[in-house]
């Protein structure tokens, strides 16, 4: 029997083999949930789901996409604001 | 619609939210623009045309884009380019005892030759007791 904080399935469970050639079991956190559009609510593309000590060592490049707006609205929602605001 | 001199703002990629001028027309929906994008290849889906048409010729360079775009009112800033790195300043040693230094090896040397004169003395000498 685990121990009480383990018989929760908030952690997600992770067989890794040991130095020692045993498999044990390990309980990590899960990743975060994906980016969503500001706009129309969809899952953002092109953008990274890590925990903060992967994403800190990550470029800034890897974690959303290199346009206006990117990582925040989606390419149509962006693209129809940039429309938009030309045509003012 | 979209013709040489067409002032247009890009929508897509790196470069979108940014005004441009239609260059040239490559065909097969592709056209090549410059102004304040990168000067390059671009489909004319990702093109939002603009009222404005510029008195530019096919091909113009990016200086006469440039200074069609600045009667308009459309500041092109210019990126600049990469500077090349400067070398890093070498800390040198201080030379405590530079003038030792440049003895010894020329006592050392003086010895060799005295040795290599004092040999053949010897043998001389040695010849002579024979
Ligand atoms: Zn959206």
């Amino acid at each position: 029997m685990p121990a009480g904080r383990y018989r929760s399935r908030t952690l997600r469970r992770v067989y890794k083999r040991t130095p020692g050639n045993k498999v044990k079991l390990v309980y990590k956190k899960r990743k975060p949930s994906k980016a969503q559009c500001a706009g129309c609510g969809s899952d953002l593309k092109g953008t990274f789901r890590g925990r903060v000590p992967v994403m800190m060592n990550l470029p800034k490049t890897k974690k959303r996409p290199e346009r206006p707006y990117g990582g925040v609205l989606c390419s149509r929602c962006a693209r129809r604001k940039i429309i938009l605001a030309s045509r003012q | 619609m979209i013709e040489i001199g067409r002032l247009c703002v890009k929508i897509a990629g790196r470069d979108s939210g940014l005004k441009c001028v239609v260059v040239d027309d490559l065909g097969k929906g592709f056209v090549l623009i410059d102004g304040q994008t990168r000067r390059r290849k671009c489909n004319m889906m990702h093109l939002e045309p603009l009222n404005e048409i510029l008195k530019i010729k096919k091909n113009a360079s990016h200086d006469e884009v440039v200074k069609e775009l600045k009667k308009l009112k459309i500041e092109v800033v210019e990126k600049k380019g990469k500077k090349k790195k400067t070398e890093k300043p070498v800390k040198q040693r201080k030379k405590k005892e530079a003038p030792a230094k440049e003895e010894a090896p020329a006592k050392g040397a003086k010895e060799k030759t005295a040795a290599k004169k004092e040999a053949p003395k010897k043998k001389q000498e040695k010849k002579k007791s024979k």
